[in-house]
């Protein structure tokens, strides 16, 4: 299965997720895997959680004079001889990608990892005009060879195996090879080296950019960030407004925990500080640097009720240890993010009716917020989502109807005084010895568990003994 | 003399409905601990399950009548995380009147969840109660990470004679109910819950236990219709005297 | 087409209708990160064993190879020893002044190829050329802008003679370094990365790369794999005595 299909309800998606076996063993042993990665990191690490705590305050600082750091790091990368553009939307980032491809003869272009490229769906607006996009992360190359979308933010095949990937291998680049991640790795290496030395244009995210100085960070494991940036002759760096910090000393607050959170690596292999096109004297680098900066909904929410989601540094971390994500993976959401800021992040990009479903997601365990590097409140967020949907009367009217009803039995006591004799009447036929294991209207329910009857005297009815029995 | 202790119960309407003896037990428990007990009449709900699914205006109209009836409480004890977590937490921000919000977040000051209650307040890890066999923990989401409370319950289970506490296997792990999200995505959550009852299974304990109502409907449901010998019970009952089969 | 006018009025509109969520500062930075990037220095030049120490441990925990030696004269035979191991012989370089010091003649007495990085500017054919001699060299050889001990990490500045490629296109990254390259943490690599800022050394490049062990990936089934795109292997060389002043 690759692309999610929207017009297929999400709880059908997720069902089908969950009847994928090699998908359900993979996500088992992978977000196992990255809880405890993650665990071992901070536990060896006491100044983990004040770190947290500054670069939470870092992320809400940023924002609070956005503009200004967004106007120090616009002219610094001028003042190196970078470009920077404007993009209000998905598709005028693509129109700026395309233009500055065409303008410079690019006919291949070699991309990092880069979250915010799949968002504005730029691989398919590249090939539509002849540009042949080659994605350089391994799990990335693997997705696009298999046509599919990534099904976690850093571990994009983590729902393939290798059995699957020779074979992908065998079919798309027509060389057969043992069903081994080391002799499939070398193989993708030599692929991909290729494709780097012969590429006119490399395109990038940007996992921060630093205001003062206006850098641009690269956080990889395999080196291809390095590779994308120093051997085609353009670069281009796709980049949210949020993604600015201030400083080279806040940078290396987020460094020091953000490998922690995603791999429980105290540092990615590479993290590669980029300013601007090479300099006079060096051997390697772009003629031109472009840096986009991307709206595509984060600015409305600046005063929105998604704000804290803009300080997302995209580790992945809230994923693993999410019981929904852990259960269906990431194309079952649908959308380019999954898992819990995924949510949040769909409903910033595509509004509160793409997540009409999605804000459900959740059994509001909070285990994100646990483990986020910034502190995000997801759960808050999601409960906020919730509160719109109604609010806008987004979410079914039968259900409305059901939580207006609940919520007049709850603030009378006389209706919920009322409701219990009500209830045991009718669950009459379907109750035996306390328990219910069918009844309509809670067939979700009990087709899987059984449900307790209304206790044939409730704790208020029995009040009043217990009262006497304590006087 | 000193002069008792005074808490008010908040039953809470799942533990009204569906498991009035947890109320119970909790009753007698504080008694026996000298603590007198009172019930305000009338109160219903705390209003979280209209909160959590977005309802807001509902959710305060019902939370602020429960601050109306615990005014006069000296403690508010409630047998469940979640709830307790909804007036400390949730319920102040939700109150428009400034008047309501002020008395509820004087409310939140004096509302504890009961194993809080019991180690906290009365400073009692020991209990009487005694029981056979061994016990695994759940911890619910609510208490765990709402009210940052894992250590209360694991020692009054600890000081429990005669009874064995096991780890349970990724006990800070959702159940899966949340609330509508057990029948919103039934499926999922069956199969978090299927994973849980593996690690429940795999302790060998005779019960788990638990602090919050809607854990116990997913934990016990799920018990009952697999037919397992393992029972999902409330701390309350076990304090009480209840005796799980070795 | 959005104007940066039009960009940034947006932002401050939105901007305007909210205080934030709470009250925030940024990381308090180091007002003359030079005065306090010499004093560090001067620090660190009493702990260096230390965090040599500690440095080892750590790179050695993401799969570098550590090596030791007197000086930098010693440097050619490990080199050398490297390369023999593996059986090839080409090798790509930082220019001699990069470096601190002209091994070139050394390593070609010990068998090996060795191609040098020219400083200055060079015509792009010959960029190109050059290029290619690193993409099919067996060994890159360079120095080290800093050493840091908490991670076990390798700063690596590109620059005039001495290119990023270097450290990232053969399969065998060797990197060269004396305790005045040492550093304990992230924290005090941010003073220096805050001090290169203000006052940019001549030649100075476009990239800056934290190089922490050989290239890897989990992304086929978790299992690691190590040389994805960057080295398989990176040696770090430690030369007792100083080879910068």
């Amino acid at each position: 299965m690759s692309e999610a299909d929207l017009s297929v309800p999400f709880r059908q998606r997720a069902g089908g997720a969950m009847k994928d076996a090699h998908l359900q063993e993979a996500l088992t042993i992978a977000t196992t895997k990255f809880i405890g990665l993650r665990r071992e990191a901070f536990a060896d690490f006491p100044e983990g959680e004040r770190l947290r705590d500054l670069a939470r305050e870092i992320k809400e600082a940023t924002l609070q004079s956005l503009d200004r750091y967004l106007e120090q790091l616009i002219d610094n990368v001028e003042r190196l001889g970078g470009h920077v553009h404007y993009a209000t939307t998905a598709e005028e980032a693509r129109r700026v990608i395309l233009d500055v491809a065409r303008r410079t003869g690019a006919r291949m272009a070699v991309k990092s990892k880069s979250m915010a490229t799949e968002e504005i769906q730029l691989n398919e607006a590249l090939e539509a005009a002849g540009i042949t996009a080659v994605e350089t992360d391994l799990g990335e190359y693997i997705i696009q060879l298999a046509h599919e979308r990534p099904s976690h933010i850093i571990a994009p095949a983590i729902h393939k195996t290798k059995g699957q990937v020779a074979e992908l291998f065998a079919k798309e680049l027509k060389r057969e090879v043992a069903a081994d991640p080391e002799v499939l790795t070398r193989l993708a290496r030599g692929e991909l080296r290729d494709k780097f030395l012969r590429a006119d244009l490399g395109i990038t995210g940007a996992n921060f950019a630093v205001a003062d100085t206006g850098s641009i960070v690269l956080v990889t494991n395999e080196g291809n960030g390095r590779m994308v940036t120093s051997l085609p002759r353009v670069h281009v760096a796709v980049m949210g407004i949020e993604k600015v910090v201030p400083s080279m000393t806040d940078l290396m607050v987020f460094l020091q925990i953000l490998a922690k959170s995603a791999t429980g690596q105290k540092l990615s292999v590479y993290t590669t500080l980029v300013r601007g096109p090479r300099r006079a004297g060096e051997l390697e680098g772009p003629d031109e640097f472009h840096l986009v900066l991307l709206d595509n909904g984060r600015i409305r929410q600046l005063a929105g009720t998604l704000r804290e989601a803009l300080y997302c540094l995209r580790c992945g971390a809230c994923l693993n240890v999410c019981p929904v994500y852990r259960q269906i993976g990431g194309h079952a959401y649908g959308y380019t993010y999954p898992g819990p800021i995924g949510i949040l992040l769909t409903a910033m990009l595509d509004g509160a009716t793409a997540v009409t479903d999605l804000a459900h997601a959740s059994s509001l365990c909070g285990a994100c917020a646990d483990v986020c590097p910034v502190r995000i409140d997801i759960p808050k967020m999601l409960v906020e989502l919730r509160r719109e949907l109604d609010d806008k009367k987004l979410a079914p009217w039968t259900e409305r109807l059901a939580y207006g009803m609940l919520a007049r039995v709850l603030a009378s006591p006389r209706l919920y005084r009322w409701a219990k004799p009500v209830a045991r009447l009718l669950q009459r036929p379907f109750a035996r010895n306390g328990t219910i294991r069918s009844a309509p209207l809670f067939g979700d329910w009990t087709r899987t568990r059984d449900l307790p009857a209304v206790a044939p005297v409730t704790f208020q009815e029995r009040w009043k003994d217990l009262e006497r029995e304590g006087s | 003399m000193t002069q008792a202790l005074r808490a008010s119960l908040m039953v809470t309407c799942l533990g009204d409905m569906f498991f009035p003896e947890v109320g119970v037990s909790t009753v007698r428990l504080l008694r026996r601990l000298g603590v007198s007990v009172d019930f305000p009449a009338g109160q219903t709900c705390c209003g979280q399950p209209l909160f959590n699914s977005g309802y807001h205006a509902g959710a305060a109209r019902v939370g602020a009548r429960m601050v109306e009836l615990f005014k006069d409480a000296e403690h508010v004890v409630v047998p469940s995380g979640s709830c307790a977590f909804m007036l400390k937490h949730e319920l102040p921000g939700l109150l428009r009147d400034r008047a309501a919000r002020e008395a509820a977040e004087r409310l939140a000051g004096r509302t504890y969840e009961l194993s809080q209650f019991l180690v906290k307040v009365l400073r009692r890890t020991e209990f009487t109660a005694s029981v056979a066999g061994r016990v695994t923990y759940h911890d619910s989401c609510h208490l765990l990470r709402g009210l940052h409370e894992s250590a209360a319950p694991r020692a009054i289970l600890r000081g429990l004679r005669g009874a064995e506490l096991v780890e349970l296997p990724a006990a800070d792990e959702c159940c899966g109910f949340g609330g509508s999200f057990s029948v919103r995505l039934p499926e999922v959550s069956s199969q978090i819950l299927d994973k849980k009852l593996k690690n429940v299974e795999s302790t060998g304990a005779a019960c788990v236990v638990a602090c919050d109502a809607g854990c116990l409907m997913q934990l016990g449901g799920g018990l009952r219709r697999r037919g397992s010998s393992v029972r999902a019970v409330h701390l309350a009952e076990l304090l009480d005297g209840e005796r799980p089969s070795p | 087409m959005t104007s940066r006018a039009e960009f940034l009025s947006r932002i401050r509109g939105e901007m305007a209708k909210t205080r934030g969520l709470f009250p925030a500062r940024t990381a308090p930075r180091p007002a003359e990160p030079r005065a306090v990037a010499e004093t560090l220095r001067r620090e660190l030049a009493e702990r260096w064993p230390a965090a040599l120490e500690r440095f080892r441990r750590e790179f050695e925990r993401v799969g570098g190879v550590f090596h030791r030696v007197g000086a930098l004269g010693d440097v050619p035979q490990v080199v050398a020893g490297i390369s023999r191991e593996r059986d090839v012989r080409r090798l790509v370089a930082w220019d001699a002044q990069a470096l601190g010091g002209d091994l070139l003649s050394a390593l070609e007495a010990r068998g090996l190829d060795p191609v040098a990085m020219p400083p200055g500017e060079v015509p792009g054919a010959e960029r190109a050329r050059l290029r290619q001699v690193v993409a099919q060299a067996d060994l890159g050889l360079t120095g080290v802008d800093l050493a840091i001990a908490e991670t076990g990490t390798l700063v690596v500045r590109s620059g005039a003679g001495r290119p990023g490629s270097t450290s990232l296109l053969p399969p065998v990254h060797i990197a060269v370094f004396d305790r005045t390259a040492l550093v304990e943490s992230l924290g005090q690599a941010g003073v220096f990365l805050e001090a290169w800022h203000r006052a940019e050394a001549p030649g100075a490049g476009a990239v800056v790369s934290f190089i922490t062990g050989p290239s890897r990936t989990a992304d086929i089934e978790l299992t690691l794999t190590r040389g994805v795109h960057g080295p398989k292997e990176v040696h770090a060389i430690f030369v007792e005595t100083p080879i910068h002043d």
